[in-house]
């Protein structure tokens, strides 16, 4: 059984001579951007330790004034690739431009920038106010004028929520109350660009909510935000714009919506009777549809009976269902559950991120594939075929 | 340079460091002129006699705190390193690499910040000390007479710059200890180990080569050429030198390595 949902762009041009293994999966949704129109450009960026490669081959384009997650799973090249940006760190091939300067020159942009890199680190013997001071002094904020540098110290504070706890020693504050200091330091220069990474991680769910709408607040001002995380739901909820790499290579970039969007939406049906299970796939099958039967516990709201039901799964998109259901009355069956289901990014992520190679090679043979049991639903392979229109 | 200069001020001046290290070198000090007196009518450590003539002297306000001259100099040299290479361990560096990324910049306000500071530890154990000397001269037979007069004070002026100069000199073996090691222990238990017993053995072994060790020399200038036959001068040339050599090193490394800490 083939797909034939023709509104699946993904499956529309698919090229499965581009999707060995080894070449840089790019997919790049803000390839039309002009280098003057983008926070970070990047075009070849890589660095080695020894034989490793942490990042490879970096085509970064996070347009100005973006809220863009960066995500990737551990060692994916993420705090590397940031530490670059942040001229901490030499690439060993590539080049780059922040905010329109060379990042080999990093004392041309860093004024504008602010960031927090892999956890806040302070200074454990001093507050968390004589450590946003020292900062300041450094960035020369408020220049010889104590009070504007103090003034500006209270304000990030503030912004955070730490002006509580602000004069007891870094070292006694909790695993958040020193995130929060680090978001503070980053935006202590008043940046142009936030560079975060992992910005949420220990935070309790208040302070989760808290940042997330102190990040869609600062981006909604202009600021460009480049932040990485784990936590995928979040980055799905205030992220216009994504990045995601793998083993230092790029996966995508481009809009959130149009990663999920591509991503192949899907019909679930149980039908009343087990026994029908079968019928309705050759039914739907008949109808040009993708469909998988799959022998599973079936969804928990429907499983007033407990034991393993057929659950029948047509690649379809979401306006079919009401035809679907129509299509099983006429035959006789009586579906039990219908909903339609589309992948969100955590389980995009994890299906490329996890799967990448095993499900290049399998969507190649999406042909033969026996209408079994399949266990995770196969969608479509990211390649460099599946440019996302240019726009921003 | 000034904005790193001030900054470096921040860590240095919270409390509990600074009264620490302050204590520290008041201790040292204290130490220093109290067995210096004692030891009127004794031998010294180079079997020389101290005798309170000799204390009476216009070079003898001094003798007691550059007795231990060689403890300032560990105090400088630990808290250079302490604070270099304590910017590594915590990942301070980072932040404020991001804030003034002019590396040169940045570390050049660090080492002038640290060698102020120095020289402000240098002048609190010398203080001490001053005050103690004239409060014990009476109570062994020294005269303070030669002290308070014009020779006296150039003597004061003088030893504390070369006792400035020498600590500078432990201060830089620390900063590259802490530029090269990136930890404060690694980088204090190394620079300590290769100035007291591997350059003291060397020195002991083959005499002549006091002459060229760093630390043998950063001594000479810290009690002002008193100890070997070799001209001051040559001493402080070649001091400066090597402590020259030393910071340019740490700045080169500095400024070339990846931060990943
Ligand atoms: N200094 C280093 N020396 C050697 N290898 C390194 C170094 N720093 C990073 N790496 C390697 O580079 C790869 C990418 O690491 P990086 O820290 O960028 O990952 P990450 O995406 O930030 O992961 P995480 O989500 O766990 O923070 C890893 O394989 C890591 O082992
Ligand atoms: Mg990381």
């Amino acid at each position: 059984m083939t797909s034939g949902s023709a509104t699946d762009p993904a499956h529309a041009n698919h090229d499965p001579a581009h999707g060995t293994a080894a070449s840089p999966t790019v997919m790049d949704g803000t390839a039309g951007l002009a280098r003057a129109d983008t926070a970070i450009w990047t075009r070849g960026l890589t660095k080695r330790y020894g034989a490793r490669r942490a990042v490879d081959h970096l085509d970064l384009q996070v347009p100005r004034g973006a809220l863009s997650g960066f995500v990737g799973p551990n060692g994916a090249g993420k705090s590397t690739t940031l530490r670059m940006l942040l001229g901490l760190i030499r690439p060993s091939a590539g080049h780059g431009h922040v905010l329109g300067e060379p990042i080999t020159e990093p004392d041309r942009y860093l004024h504008r920038v602010g960031a927090m890199i892999e956890g806040p680190t302070f200074h454990p013997g001093l507050s968390g106010r004589r450590n946003l001071d020292q900062l300041a002094i450094l960035r020369g904020i408020g220049g010889w004028q104590r009070a504007l540098r103090q003034r500006r110290v209270e304000e990030v504070l503030g912004q955070v929520g730490l002006g509580e706890r602000a004069d007891d020693r870094f070292s006694t504050y909790s695993l958040g109350m020193k995130q929060r200091l680090g978001i503070a330091a980053a935006l202590l220069p008043d940046p142009c660009l936030l560079i975060l990474d992992e910005p949420t991680n220990g935070l309790d769910p208040a302070g989760i909510r808290e940042i997330r709408a102190l990040l869609g607040q600062l981006a909604g001002g202009g600021m460009t935000v480049f932040v990485s995380s784990h936590l995928l739901t979040e980055v799905e909820q205030i992220c216009d714009h994504l990045v995601m790499i793998n083993g230092g290579r790029m996966l995508f970039q481009g809009h959130v919506t149009d990663l999920l969007a591509a991503e192949d939406p899907r019909i679930v049906m149980i039908p009343e009777h087990d026994a029908d299970a079968r019928r309705l796939a050759g039914l739907l099958g008949d109808e040009g549809l993708r469909v998988e039967i799959d022998l599973r516990n079936g969804p928990p709201d429907a499983s007033a009976t407990r034991g393993r039901r057929p659950v029948v799964t047509a690649h379809a998109p979401e306006g079919l269902a009401a035809h679907l259901n129509r299509l099983a009355m006429r035959a006789g069956i009586t579906l039990r559950s219908l909903r339609t289901h589309r992948p969100n990014l955590e389980e995009t992520f994890l299906r490329v991120t996890g799967e990448i190679d095993g499900d290049l090679v399998r969507t190649a043979q999406a042909g033969q594939e026996p209408d079994g049991s399949v266990p995770p639903p196969v969608g479509a392979g990211l390649d460099p075929a599946h440019s996302r229109g240019g726009a921003t | 340079m000034i904005a790193a200069f001030r900054a470096e001020w921040v860590p240095l001046l919270r409390p509990r460091f600074l009264l620490g290290t302050l204590g520290a070198v008041v201790a040292c000090a204290l130490l220093g002129t109290v067995l210096t007196f004692f030891s009127v009518g004794h031998r010294d450590f180079d079997g020389d006699p101290v005798t309170a003539a000799a204390l009476s002297r216009p070079d003898g306000l001094l003798q007691g705190v550059q007795a231990v001259s060689i403890l300032l100099g560990v105090v400088a040299l630990s808290v250079v390193a302490a604070s270099l290479a304590g910017d590594h361990s915590h990942g301070t560096l980072r932040n404020q690499l991001v804030a003034r990324p002019h590396r040169a910049r940045l570390l050049a306000g660090k080492l002038l910040a640290l060698a102020a500071f120095v020289v402000l530890i240098v002048a609190a154990a010398t203080a001490v000390s001053v005050g103690l000397s004239f409060l014990l001269a009476p109570t062994r037979g020294v005269s303070t007479a030669a002290w308070s007069s014009g020779a006296g004070l150039v003597e004061l002026g003088t030893g504390f710059v070369n006792l400035c100069l020498g600590s500078l000199g432990y201060a830089a073996i620390g900063a590259l200890a802490a530029i090269l090691l990136r930890g404060p222990a690694a980088a204090i238990a190394v620079a300590l180990a290769y100035a007291l017993p591997v350059e003291m053995l060397i020195a002991r072994i083959y005499r002549p080569a006091r002459s060229w060790l760093p630390v043998q020399l950063m001594q000479e200038i810290a009690t002002g050429g008193a100890a070997d036959p070799m001209p001051y001068a040559d001493a402080l040339l070649r001091g400066v030198v090597y402590a020259g050599v030393m910071v340019l090193l740490a700045l080169m490394v500095f400024r070339r390595r990846d931060m990943t800490a």
